[in-house]
């Protein structure tokens, strides 16, 4: 009798042994546990406030009491069909307030995904794949449109564009005032070049991502195929096109969530011409009406969830994706012939047009006075070196170079984005060696989507809660807390390198190791990490990146507003002080790039090539 | 078991709370009735990090000179008025420290959302409270920031108005620059105090006293609601005022009016020579623009419920009051002190004048007309 009980439980005990055993799935449950408190409470917590009274406005609405139930903010938000008068629905408060500005974030998000994958997928393909000539100067140049802080670059689609026939009609910009070419209205402001802008400069993920895999791709199927006189066509159809299929769905995923949550760009490039879209209500209602502000929120989330799912099924199931074996594998360039110098030059003259214009731009704007004069005597440098500003009454009493402020903003902002990006790179590794290992188990599965999904969380909802979370929890408060948030927001850009680049890896590379007895650890640093080296240092430059000139997931969150770069060059675009925030801008660029470069000496890595060449 | 730890927890978290905020009541209510030097004494014994919150950037100078003159250093945060309420909402339901002070605008909403919550106690310095005018002490304002009609006067076609409802017309379609309201609470404010019974009777004088015939409110519930219509229909929305002030005084701008923050004239790169003021032109030539020329919004100063250092948070409000304290606004346009002590700015206008000119703030009454009116005017946003 006793025996007999005592047996299952032991063969439990072992079962549980064996399975903590396997470094997979210690890394699967640790992060189980971790994500679920880091992002489902959050969301949990989110979900709560759209059916809670909040003070203010909204207890006068509902005539409740603070922190009362209520369904108050569905109603208005998303049934009220019937109050547009004689117009109907189409002037209703739901109408205006959630159903059309809904329809322009999809129209948008889906048109920037395209414009991404389309941009960055075909650059990563010449880049990787072709003998096309200026590939390191491309490569270099493709990133910068993504270093940008997102609004600087919209601020520079309309410096360049706008003209008197357009929006407020006050001014010519570059185009119009030295070219005299008046681009129509569609052009200038609303759903075309907020989905152009976005589409830009989410591109350089497109080429991140799908650039890695083609680098790495054994080249002996398309060599095979090649042998078997399959025309090229077919070959980049049934071949190519397949197996960078899920670094294609993993930037649909992040430019569709990132530009969905987006509110500056639509903001400065949608309301002049009255285009509004969820981000921007959910901003305005976050002050008025928050309930409603966090029903936007949660429907953004719904939105990611449902790609994410569609994914999920599509990497999930069973197909592989193998493509780094133990056999070596040649990439063979395919020759562009004739048609290279017009392919290069073209695209040559289009990355001037999208990552260098706007920084000449940035810097002639940095020195000019007045606004529109372009003349020398409306110049001047003492934004950059000058002394004793306090005339000026710009914010700021020295020149950026020469202030104390800026160099300690500098700082803070360095250490955020390294230590987040070490964080969220080493987890992104050890998560995506998780999932590869355990492929299409449940757990694989649920911390799969997991850690995705910081990255649907809307960046100031996500602030927002991580605030409210810091007030339960000691300790989490100042630059604990934003790295935290840095890192677990990023998450997903270092995941979804991981994954894709540990799925990549066929097993047997491994198993040789385990074989003669290789630790778990030194198999990691000494033979999968070195093999996929370059897709994993973009998953740490990555997160590097996009915290350096992140704005809306901190602001909420920061000390002060001078404590990071990019909350005082917020400030500094929003108060009008243009010469000295173009000037932090270029200084943000300047410094993302020279890390670039210094990681790309140290290592031979760097952010446009987790490619390499 | 749970539950009863939560609710224990929740119990425990809210007495925690309302000790602080009785706390700093008292001392505020004592802190009323002392002299300066008093005030002083007890805000030099104090300790820790003292931190401001303000949505105007120029706080900061202010807590330099603050540290300068009596060594007590501080952190200024410059936030948006919008972030500041989040964050005290935040920080006092979840108990952590955050600011001592704040520094806000939007009258409705410092009222609903941190007055009635007890995130903020009401302080008048002793030294003030005969220099300052009574509406102006509880909640105490600092200083009054005004928005005005401003155009580009270059050309034939300058919109040099002399009632709002010209705004309305159709050659103005377009011309009309505006911030956004829905970016800019106090922009919505102003539009919800055009509803009020006063502010549309006025509109409807202005009406027929430009037309020569009563208004026609053809469906609309009073004159205000009319003339937010036809105004917001004429409007193109600029991002902030400092870009619309610079747009507006491009010599490519002809005919374009703004209703824009004053102080922006300051800006080094506006061109002042090309704008005109309608309040000074009107002034000067003795006349009025019908039924106002902009409106006027306080920037209110206030001691947070949880402040651990109420007496420097004191202190510090005292010295806002003082032309010292106000110096870096006070350098500038646009921007009124509300002691009388303070001397306004050359070459402005003196806020008696602009209080009678301008829409000023009700809260109690925005706060009862503002879903209405914010539902009218989001259909006349698209």
């Amino acid at each position: 009798m006793q025996r007999a009980k005592a047996s299952p439980a032991k063969r439990t005990l072992g079962a549980l042994k064996g399975f903590f055993s396997k470094p997979a799935n210690v890394i699967l449950i640790v992060f189980l546990v971790a994500l679920c408190f880091l992002t489902l409470y959050p969301l949990i917590l989110l979900v709560g406030e759209t059916f809670t009274v909040h003070a203010g406005r909204e207890a006068r609405a509902t005539d409740q009491l603070v922190g009362a139930f209520t369904t108050y903010h569905f109603d208005k938000l998303l049934f009220t069909l019937n109050d547009g008068g004689p117009q109907g629905f189409t002037l209703s408060n739901s109408w205006i307030q959630f159903y059309e500005p809904l329809m322009n974030t999809l129209a948008v998000s889906v048109t920037a995904s395209f414009i991404a994958i389309l941009f960055g997928g075909t650059v990563a393909w010449l880049v990787t794949r072709t003998d096309m000539k200026y590939k390191k100067f491309v490569s270099a140049v493709f990133v910068f449109p993504y270093i940008m802080p997102s609004w600087t670059l919209a601020l520079f689609w309309q410096t360049f564009f706008r003209n008197t026939l357009v929006g407020t009609g006050t001014a010519n910009g570059i185009l119009a005032a030295v070219f005299g070419v008046y681009m129509p209205e569609w052009f200038v402001y609303g759903y075309f070049p907020i989905s152009m802008v976005l589409g830009l400069h989410y591109a350089p993920f497109a080429y991140i991502l799908i650039g890695g895999i083609l680098r790495n791709m054994d080249a002996n199927l398309e060599e095979a195929a090649t042998i078997l006189k399959t025309p090229r066509s077919r070959i980049l159809r049934r071949i190519t096109l397949p197996i960078v299929r899920p670094a294609m769905l993993s930037t649909l995923l992040l430019v569709f969530a990132s530009s969905m949550s987006a509110y500056a760009v639509p903001v400065f490039l949608g309301s002049p011409v009255r285009y509004y879209v969820l981000s921007t209500k959910m901003m305005s209602l976050m002050n008025t009406y928050p309930g409603q502000g966090y029903i936007i929120a949660a429907v953004m989330i719904l939105f990611g969830v449902a790609i994410l799912a569609f994914n999920q099924k599509v990497t999930g199931s069973r197909k592989s994706y193998t493509t780094v074996t133990g056999k070596s594998g040649q990439v063979s360039l395919i020759k562009l012939k004739k048609a290279n110098r017009p392919i290069a030059v073209a695209l040559l003259v289009l990355m001037l047009l999208v990552a260098v214009l706007p920084l000449l731009s940035f810097a002639l704007e940095s020195v000019t006075i007045k606004a529109g004069n372009y003349s020398l005597d409306n110049m001047t440098l003492e934004f950059w070196i000058g002394r004793d500003l306090d005339y000026l009454d710009q914010g700021d009493s020295n020149g950026i170079l020469l202030s104390p402020k800026i160099w300690r903003a500098l700082g803070y902002s360095l250490l955020l984005a390294v230590t987040c990006s070490l964080v969220a790179g080493t987890c992104g590794v050890l998560v995506g060696y998780g999932i590869a290992r355990r492929r299409g188990s449940r757990l694989a599965n649920a911390v799969n989507a997991l850690s995705f999904f910081p990255y649907l969380m809307p960046s100031l909802a996500f602030g927002a809660i991580y605030l409210a979370m810091s007030t339960r929890i000691p300790l989490l408060h100042g630059f604990v807390l934003l790295a935290l948030i840095g890192s677990v927001k990023y998450l997903p850009f270092a995941s979804r390198s991981g994954v894709g680049a540990m799925l990549q890896l066929s097993g047997e590379i491994e198993e040789a190791a385990v074989i003669v007895g290789v630790p778990w650890w030194k198999r990691m640093a000494r033979i999968l990490f070195p093999i996929q080296k370059s897709s994993f240092l973009s998953g740490y430059l990555l997160p590097m990146v996009s915290c350096m000139r992140e704005l809306s997931l901190f602001v909420l969150l920061v000390p002060t507003s001078n404590t990071i770069l990019t909350t005082m060059l917020m400030q500094y675009s929003e108060k009008g002080w243009a010469q000295f925030g173009n000037a932090i801008n270029l200084l943000i660029i300047a410094v993302v790039l020279l890390i670039n470069l210094l990681v790309n000496k140290l290592t031979g890595a760097s952010i446009d090539k987790g490619i390499g060449g | 078991m749970k539950k009863l730890v939560a609710l224990l927890l929740a119990a425990l978290l809210m007495l925690s709370g309302s000790a602080a905020l009785a706390n700093v009541a008292d001392e505020v209510a004592l802190g009323e009735a002392m002299t300066h030097e008093e005030l002083l004494e007890k805000a030099l014994a104090e300790e820790g990090s003292f931190v401001v919150y303000g949505n105007t950037s120029r706080i900061a100078t202010a807590l330099e000179e603050f540290t300068a003159l009596y060594g007590i250093a501080g952190e200024a945060n410059n936030l948006k008025d919008a972030e500041i309420y989040i964050k005290l909402e935040t920080e006092m339901s979840g108990g952590a420290k955050g600011a001592d002070m704040v520094m806000i605008q939007d009258g409705a909403s410092l009222k609903s959302q941190a007055l009635e919550m007890g995130y903020l106690v009401n302080f008048v310095p002793a030294s003030v409270k005969d220099s300052v005018g009574e509406e102006d002490l509880n909640p105490l304002v600092q200083q009054y920031i005004n928005k005005v009609f401003i155009w580009n006067n270059l050309g034939d076609n300058a919109p040099a108005i002399t009632n709002v409802w010209q705004l309305t017309e159709p050659q103005m379609k377009g011309n009309v620059i505006f911030k956004n309201p829905e970016s800019e609470q106090v922009n919505m404010n102003f539009l919800v105090m055009l509803t009020s019974p006063e502010w549309s009777d006025k509109l409807a004088q202005a009406y027929e006293s430009l037309y020569g015939t009563p208004i026609d409110l053809s469906g609309y519930e009073n004159a205000g609601y009319k003339w937010i219509a036809e105004f917001l229909s004429n409007c193109t929305f600029g991002n902030s005022d400092t870009t619309i002030a610079e747009d507006i005084s491009q010599e490519s701008a002809q005919g374009k009016i703004g209703l824009f923050v004053l102080s922006k004239l300051r800006s080094s790169s506006v061109y002042t020579d090309n704008l005109t003021v309608g309040q000074y032109k009107a002034t000067e030539e003795g006349t009025a623009i019908e039924p106002f020329s902009g409106f006027m919004y306080p920037m209110y100063a206030m001691v947070t419920s949880n402040a651990s250092r109420p007496y420097t948070a004191m202190l510090f409000i005292e010295y806002l009051m003082t032309s010292e304290g106000f110096a870096p606004w006070g350098k500038s346009i646009g921007a009124y002190s509300t002691n009388t002590q303070v001397v306004p700015n050359e070459g402005d206008l003196g806020i008696d004048v602009w209080k009678q000119t301008l829409v000023m703030e009700d809260p109690d009454y925005i706060l009862d007309a503002y879903e209405d009116v914010y539902s009218f005017v989001l259909k006349y946003l698209q």
